[in-house]
């Protein structure tokens, strides 16, 4: 077991700087720079001046050697200052972490508490009218795009009820963003479970386990649901991961102060450290993740210690 | 049966967990305005920002030197008068006695002083640095603060009128970390970054701008400005009373304009001009009888009343209305008037028929107003046998992008459009003379006439700048569209009034009241 942590975890290492080298190369073959995006159409942006902010923010470097010195300074723990605004990165991420995870936290736990259990019934109940009406639902799920649902729910929830607010960063404000994400990732989970299950169900050991006179939530909880749980786990996972650094639209459109939004507004502006910064950590946290479902593997299903 | 009951158990969590959330929407008191703007400062101070969100704010705390009226003249600020060596190397500001800081210390000649080293300071990194002139030293005589220039700066009055020219209080920068006092209007009192920042009224405040009427301190005591990123959720912040005020998109600032509910404000002082341009160099659009043919196509009456949906105003010259000596009346007379038969006649002369078109790339980029714009202007330029192609870029990329193509002599000939905004006809300078921004500079007569100007005053430096728009205009170097062009909007309920938008869309709430 401890070889295969160490494995995964070197894995992860290198991926990580695979990913920072790659991501520094094509954050500048972009076309336009932090100094054009911070000085296009200001009455001081002459040739002189962007030269001069270019040198001061050692963007007149080559581009290998601006990637590489970046890895280093990544390698140390620091993943610089912020050009517009001149703060810490790290700094900045860890203001809105908090906030990002709440809310991917809170959308995964609505996508299962919905998910699971439509997978459930849809599996137990195959080529029934349940399994039809929750595979539609489930489609439905996956093909409405999140920023649709989102406005749809603050229109109804916010407009017409006037229950919930609009925009912001509160307590209140998380139950919106994190309804639609719930919404949104729960067709998925559910789509997940079923397949899982009713692979499972279809084993030699779960017809044993019926014709011993096992009784059916037995056969379904004791014998059918940890395998089936292998599956399930590596979607939620990557569900997580994605939640941690993919909720860019979620948290746009409901003004939810977390690193998507940081990253969306360093993307305009060609904030170089910024978006490496938001590389780095959404990266790692995929990275991270992937890991620990290797790992939560090995404890759920002994073989994969051995091999 | 066991796994409906666990839908239906989930399906009351849920509704549970939104109910539970329910304490009904927050709407302003009447003291309080909030605004919604789509992004966030990315500094309050104005010596480290050319972001016009950014600087939107720190107009509000911190204060000019001088200040401008709507016709562009300029007027006394903190300092209550000045004076203009005969050499025009040497200006002198007297400080007005009296001026409170936001912290208690008083704002004068010494603190003027040390807040202009600061700014011209290139361990600044000032991204406005080059506005301020050649500036070679700075005294305080007095209750006067003393401007040395290297040569004359004719612009420089002007600019100090502007929102980057803001004057803050030495205790901002007294410490490493940066805390924006000044004397403003307002006093800052927390910023979450990419959240809000909260503002409170200054209530020692005395006005000098001639924009504002209200003497003192601001009639509204609070001030919050939220980041709402999506048009959709500001204009529902603002339909649900969250917000009072928001940045409309332009669609949405047409249906509300025709709403007796709710008010739009078009930032008509905005100095900013929207021209189409050429890539000169390359044939044929190097004859400018080509370039008048092109700008006689564009009609800007109907990108002004069918792309920006009679929000902004058509302009006839290269700098913005109400900015120092434009006429736009003048510049009518030597610019090229919309008549599209005359500019295919003159496209035909020239072997250009609608067999035979001449194949342009359109040069733009994405803002919102301006694709329409874009695509009428396409078909003004098809009607004269000009076949353009769109090529849409993001902001920092199209400029990039330009400063490549401006450059080139041969190619594929381009007409493209661009905004530019300032406080001053000088940003003709910054356009047109060698090499110009995005390589735009033109040659030795432009940028004689561009210095010259710098070095002139009053009408003189009128005189010049005419001289200079002239050229531009009867060579058709550039075509004056609109003014403004960007999608600088505002709305606000109709409970708001008293809200304006001043030069280089400075947002002023000293007037502003809200009805109960």
């Amino acid at each position: 077991m401890l070889l295969l942590i160490f494995k995964r975890v070197l894995i992860a290492f290198f991926t990580v700087i695979a990913v920072i080298l790659l991501s520094g190369i094509l954050v500048h073959v972009v076309p336009g720079d932090p100094v054009t995006a911070m000085m296009a159409q200001s009455v001081s942006a002459t040739p002189e001046a962007m030269a001069e902010m270019r040198a001061r923010l050692g963007l007149d470097l080559p581009v290998w050697q601006q990637v590489l010195l970046y890895t280093w300074h990544v390698l140390q723990g620091d993943l610089g200052t912020s050009i517009r605004g001149n703060e810490s990165v790290a700094w900045l991420f860890l203001q809105r972490l908090p906030n990002t995870f709440s809310l991917a936290v809170s959308g995964l736990v609505i996508a299962l508490a919905i998910g699971l259990p439509l997978g459930f019934i849809a599996a137990i109940n195959r080529g029934r009218l349940a399994e039809t009406v929750v595979m539609v639902l489930a489609v439905l799920g996956v093909s409405i795009p999140a920023f649709w649902l989102g406005l749809i729910l603050m229109q109804l929830f916010a407009l017409e009820l006037g229950w919930l607010p609009v925009a912001g960063s509160g307590w209140r404000n998380i139950v919106l963003p994190a309804l639609t994400l719930g919404l949104t990732y729960c067709a998925l989970v559910a789509r997940m479970t079923r397949s899982a299950l009713i692979e499972v169900l279809e084993e030699d050991y779960i017809r044993t386990a019926r014709a011993r006179g096992l009784r059916e939530y037995q056969v379904l909880f004791v014998h059918a649901l940890r395998p089936a749980l292998i599956s399930i786990v590596t979607v939620v996972g990557l569900v997580f991961a994605y939640l941690l650094g993919g909720q860019v639209i979620i948290e746009n459109v409901f003004s939810w102060n977390g690193v998507g939004r940081l990253a969306v507004q360093a993307m305009l502006q060609r904030d170089y450290p910024m978006i490496q910064g938001f590389i780095v950590v959404f990266a790692t946290s995929v990275v991270v993740v992937s890991m620990l479902i290797d790992i939560l593997y090995g404890f759920l299903d002994p073989r994969m210690r051995k091999s | 049966m066991s796994h409906l009951i666990s839908r239906k158990r989930m399906t009351l969590l849920l509704a549970a967990a939104a109910i539970g959330t329910v304490t009904g929407t927050a709407i302003a008191a009447a003291a309080d305005l909030s605004v919604a703007r789509s992004v966030d400062a990315d500094s309050l101070d104005a010596y480290k920002t050319s972001n016009t969100q950014s600087l939107q704010i720190t107009n509000l705390i911190f204060d000019t030197l001088l200040t401008m009226d709507k016709d562009g003249s300029v007027h006394p600020g903190l300092a209550s008068a000045w004076t203009m060596s005969d050499d025009g190397k040497t200006y002198s500001f007297t400080i007005r006695d009296n001026v409170k800081c936001h912290d208690g210390s008083s704002f004068d000649a010494a603190a003027a002083k040390a807040s202009l080293d600061r700014a011209i300071d290139p361990a600044t990194v000032n991204p406005s640095l080059s506005a301020w002139g050649p500036i070679s030293g700075t005294a305080v005589e007095g209750t006067d603060l003393k401007v040395t220039l290297s040569e004359p700066y004719g612009p420089f009055t002007s600019f100090l009128t502007s929102i980057q020219a803001s004057f803050m209080c030495p205790s901002s920068f007294a410490s490493a970390e940066f805390k924006p006092v000044g004397t403003g209007p307002f006093k800052l009192v927390d910023w979450v970054r990419n959240d809000k920042i909260e503002l409170e009224a200054n209530a020692d405040y005395k006005n000098f701008s001639p924009l504002i009427e209200n003497p003192g301190k601001p009639h509204i005591d609070k001030l919050t400005f939220k980041v709402i990123p999506e048009a959709v959720a500001r204009m529902a912040a603002l339909r649900s009373g969250e917000a009072d005020l928001v940045e409309p998109s332009l669609e949405e600032a047409t249906d509300l304009k025709d709403d007796e509910a709710y008010k739009v404000y078009a930032a008509e002082l905005s100095g900013q001009q929207v021209i189409a341009a050429f890539t000169w160099k390359i044939k044929p659009l190097d004859k400018p009888e080509i370039r008048k043919a092109i700008g006689m196509a564009m009609n800007r009456d109907a990108y002004a009343s069918i792309a920006f949906e009679g929000l902004v105003n058509t302009a006839n010259c290269p700098v913005a209305p109400n900015l120092f000596s434009t006429d736009e009346a003048l510049c009518a007379t030597w610019g090229v008037s919309y008549d599209q038969a005359a500019a295919k006649a003159i496209m035909e002369e020239n072997g250009y028929t609608a067999e035979n078109p001449l194949k342009v790339k359109l040069l733009v980029h994405k803002l919102p107003g301006w694709d329409q714009m874009h695509q009428i202007m396409q078909q003004d330029l098809a009607a004269i046998n000009v076949q353009a192609d769109i090529e849409t870029r993001e902001v920092a990329a199209f400029f990039d992008y330009m400063s490549t193509v401006n450059e080139k002599s041969d190619g594929e000939p381009a007409v493209w459009t661009m905004g530019m905004s300032g406080v001053d006809p000088d940003y003709l300078y910054f356009l047109w003379k060698r090499p110009g921004f995005v390589n735009m500079g033109l040659n030795e007569t432009v940028d004689t006439m561009l210095e010259e100007q710098r070095k002139l005053s009053g009408d003189a430096r009128a005189d010049k700048i005419h001289e200079i728009e002239k050229y531009l205009m009867e060579n058709a170097y550039a075509v004056p569209l609109l003014s403004p062009g960007w999608g600088w909007l505002m709305a606000s309920t109709s409970k708001v009034d008293g809200f304006k938008m001043g030069f280089m869309v400075s947002l002023l709430f000293n007037d502003v009241t809200v009805a109960e």
